[in-house]
């Protein structure tokens, strides 16, 4: 929840901006789109249930869950209209996000 | 200061830091900074570290707090700097390379791809772990 609110705040502003904001967790993730209905985010809630896209993008915590199951990196990453990667923050600290003005700043600079 | 004072003060901030950080959880300043609470669970320890030397008669309430204290200092300092640590092997992600194509689910069960986007608009993908 308190990601969804920190994102929420951060890049509903990008999102006017023409950007499409896609976020990516192992949940089914209908909770998540519901609330960002709610809200009015526009996010599209992708779920990468065995972790198969957080592996192909190296961002796979081994272990990293409650539980000791894997668990993806937080990381966001901004890509270009060309599908090149632009800018690219990966927490070394799962309590970490990148600043949401960072965020708008790199997708600005596209 | 006195010794009560000082107990009172000690246990306020080490109660009040945590909730500080989770109500403020929507500011970066105080959600990439995790490790004020830790100062602040420091700063507290030290004060009923103080009110344990000024304590005349009645020690207890000043060792009760130096103990909660203490323990919330080691386990938030553990919590910060080796619990939520995240390994730092590299990533699969070069800026200025093509991002890994993908196709998942969306919540409504529709697929989507990233090539979808290809020549339409950017995207900002934001991986996050999910259950909290």
């Amino acid at each position: 929840m308190a990601e969804l609110q920190g994102l929420g705040a951060a890049l509903s502003e990008a999102e006017r901006a023409g950007v499409e904001i896609l976020a990516v967790s192992p949940d089914p993730n209908e909770r998540s789109q519901k609330l960002a209905d709610g809200l009015r985010l526009r996010y599209r809630f992708l779920s990468d249930r065995d972790l198969a896209v957080a592996r192909r993008y190296g961002l796979v915590h081994p272990r990293g869950g409650p539980n000791g199951e894997d668990v993806p990196r937080p990381a966001t990453v901004v890509v270009d209209r060309d599908g090149v990667v632009r800018w690219v923050s990966v927490s070394n600290n799962f309590q970490v996000r990148p600043d949401p003005a960072e965020v708008l700043r790199a997708v600005r600079a596209l | 200061m006195t010794s009560t004072w000082l107990v009172i003060l000690s246990l306020a901030i080490a109660l009040g830091a945590p909730v500080t950080y989770a109500l403020l959880l929507r500011m970066p300043l105080v959600r990439n900074h995790p490790e004020g609470y830790v100062v602040a669970f420091a700063v507290a320890a030290v004060l009923a570290g103080l009110a344990v030397a000024r304590a005349r008669t009645r020690r207890w309430p000043s060792w009760a707090a130096l103990a909660l204290t203490s323990l919330l200092l080691i386990g938030g300092a553990w919590f910060n700097w080796v619990g939520a640590q995240v390994p730092r092997t590299p990533t699969a992600l070069r800026v200025g390379e093509r991002a890994p194509d993908f196709t998942l689910a969306d919540a409504a069960g529709r697929s989507a791809s990233l090539a979808d986007y290809r020549g339409q608009k950017p995207v900002v993908l934001i991986f996050y772990r999910g259950y909290w």
